[in-house]
Formats: structure tokens, sequence, C-alpha cells
């Protein structure tokens, strides 16, 4: 406490632009899908939903092409580093810890489920659907709707999970991790040993020109122009 | 005595029978219970968005398949017919499950002109197949879908 702070912290840059700003619209997307659902705004509900879509298929090509960070191969971990992690009394890591990558996975995953089923559901007058509706009958487009229902309130579930075991980490492990998705760094009580690797501009372009085009092919009912 | 008591019992038997035959005729004539009034009329509303589906469907293209699209919008404009006889008295909530609200009975004049809106918009929706005018199509099914919802956000309880 009494050193000099400037030389006992390290402070790192360990999430990029792209990682940060997708988590967070990410966040807004959900939310806005939510809030759309509730009203029966289903015109709006779509955008949203084709936003949220591009995001994760931005995010999943991120996390092949993205910063070391970012990418699923760095941070998914087996059962065994998950233990050795835990009993290690979880100390900071660069980038996710390995408990954390499993909130990762669990959230994307469910969130393209999520996508999926709306893209395919209808509502029970056949009046609103989904881009992909077309391609299913309307009993198999209601149970995706019945599906798509389900899925929101384990979404829920894991989200409240998410939130309350970051809390944990800023309040309990006095690890500032909303901090650092916000702008990006950490601090650390001395230098880590590994670092990032950040990826290009050209990568980040690259990802967004493939989703966008993806997602708009998809929210046009992937039929050929 | 005897003869009287007998003669009652003659009377009480011919006034039994009479009173089954006629139960048995009145059972005829009753359509349904109220369950299987609510079981059909959500039967209607199934296949009616089953044919609003198909509509969806096909005018996503601007060369639909026109044979399937009237047998669809025929299908419409029967149920705007004939969804008049769906709610008879006593086949709300007080007879089970429905997303049917008190409203529809206790407001029979408005239920009968959103019943109205939407039985004088299907003709529009078919006439405009028959014609093979997929814009008229489109614009016929956007305000047949508008007389659904603005039934619905009286007369039908949200989902829960």
């Amino acid at each position: 406490m009494t050193e000099n702070p400037a030389s006992s912290v390290a402070r790192v840059r360990i999430w990029d632009v792209p990682t940060r700003l997708v988590h967070w619209l990410i966040v807004a997307s959900v939310a806005t899908s939510w809030w759309t659902a509730e009203r029966g705004d289903l015109e709006l509900h779509r955008y949203s939903g084709y936003l949220l879509l591009g995001l994760l298929l931005f995010r999943i090509y991120w996390g092949f092409a993205g910063s070391s960070s970012a990418r699923f191969a760095h941070f998914v971990k087996g059962p065994r580093a998950i233990a050795r992690y835990l009993r290690s009394g979880s100390t900071p890591s660069v980038g996710h810890n390995p408990l954390g990558a499993l909130s990762v996975v669990a959230l994307l995953l469910l969130l393209l489920i999520q996508v999926t089923l709306g893209l395919f559901a209808v509502d029970v007058d056949g009046l609103e659907s989904g881009p992909l509706s077309h391609y299913v009958s309307f009993e198999v487009g209601r149970a995706c709707a019945k599906w798509h229902e389900t899925v929101f309130d384990v979404l829920v579930w894991i989200i409240v999970l998410h939130i309350a075991a970051v809390l944990f980490y800023v309040i309990f492990r006095k690890q500032n991790l909303i901090g650092a998705m916000l702008h990006g760094h950490r601090e650390y009580a001395e230098q880590p040993g590994s670092s990032i690797r950040f990826a290009s501009v050209t990568r980040t372009i690259v990802g967004i020109v493939l989703a966008v085009a993806l997602t708009w092919m998809i929210a046009r009912g992937l039929e050929l122009p | 005595m005897q003869m009287h008591v007998r003669f009652s019992t003659r009377t009480a038997s011919v006034i039994a029978l009479m009173a089954a035959m006629s139960f048995t005729a009145l059972h005829a004539d009753a359509p349904a219970t109220p369950a299987e009034i609510q079981k059909a009329r959500h039967d209607h509303y199934h296949a009616l968005g089953e044919a609003s589906k198909k509509v969806r469907d096909l005018i996503r293209s601007s060369k639909p398949d026109f044979a399937v699209l009237e047998q669809a919008a025929e299908h419409i404009v029967d149920a705007s017919i004939d969804q008049g006889r769906w709610f008879p008295a006593g086949s709300g909530p007080e007879a089970g499950k429905t997303r049917a609200l008190p409203a529809v009975w206790t407001k029979p004049g408005e239920f009968a002109a959103a019943q109205k809106m939407f039985s004088d918009r299907a003709p529009t929706l078919l006439a405009a197949v028959r014609a093979k005018d997929v814009d008229a199509v489109r614009r016929a099914f956007r305000e047949v879908g508008a007389s659904c919802k603005n039934c619905h956000d009286t007369f039908r309880a949200p989902e829960d």
C-alpha cells in the first residue's frame, strides 16, 4: 500500500473494441427484443432479432478470427482447467477466466438457439412470423414460437447467473470486470506473463461484411434475388 | 283405490317415456356441451391461422400459386361468415379455459361490429385473388389482418 501505485499496478489492455461493442449491443438488442415482444410490436421485434443475429454471427467469426482474448480456442477450457482455477482461489486471468468461459459459451449457444427459433416462429393467428417460417408448416411454426418463449425463460436465468457471477468478482474478488468490458483495460498487481494479440481492422471489416450479408440473406428468407 | 294406483303407474310410465323421448330429441338438437363448443371454436381459429399463414407465405412471391391462394382465401371468407355462430351464450370463461373475454357476451353490439369488420373485408381478399392481382391481395390481406387484430385487442385475452 505504501508503494508507488504506478510501479505496483500494471494496466493491461485485454478487450478489443469489437468484443466490447458486440457485448453491449447484445445486451441492448436482447432488452429491445424482450420489450417489443411484451408490447406485441412484432415488426420492431423482428428488426431487433436481426440485429442480434448479426451480432452473434460476428461474435462467432470473432471467436475464430478475432483478437486472442476473444477466441474460443484461447478461453474455452476443460473441467480439469476449471477445477485447477477454482483451487487456485480464482487468480485474475488475462481475458476470460475458465469459469467465465462457460458463461460465454452458454449465453452464445442459448442466444443462437433463441434467434433460430424466432426465424421459424409463427404467431397463433398466422399473421406474424419469422423470415424463414415459410419453410415450415403452421404446426412447426407454432411449436417454434412456444419453444421461443421457453428458451427465453431459461435465458433470463442464465443472464441472472452471469450478472451475479460478475458482481461476485467485483465485490468479493475486487476484480473490476465491468469496467474492463467498458474501457477494455484491467489492472494487475504485476505484469501478467501472457499478453493479448489484437486482430487488425481489416479482419474486423471482413467480419462485419460477412455478418451483415448473411443476416440480410436470412432476413430476406434465404431466397436468391 | 287399487285402480287409481295402477292407472297412475301407467300414466307415470307414459309420461316418463315421453319425457325420455323428448329429452333424446332435445339432446340431438343441442349442438354440444360448452367444452365441445370451446374445442370446436379453438379448432376453427387454428384452421383460420393456418389459412392466414398460407396466404402470407404465398404472397411473398410476385407469382404465387393462385389456385392454392384461392382455397385459402375461400376458407377465410367462410370463417368470417361462420364465426357469428362460434360464440353461443355459455361458452365463455365460465365454461372452461378460453381466451375469449367476457366482453364477447357483455358487449354483443361491439363484438358483432368487430366480427362484421372481418366479414366485410374478407371478400375483398378473395376478389383480389380471383383477379390475380398480387398487390391488391397484399393490400387486402393487410386490411383483413388489421380486422383480426382489432377484435383480438378487445375480445381476446393476452397469451399467458
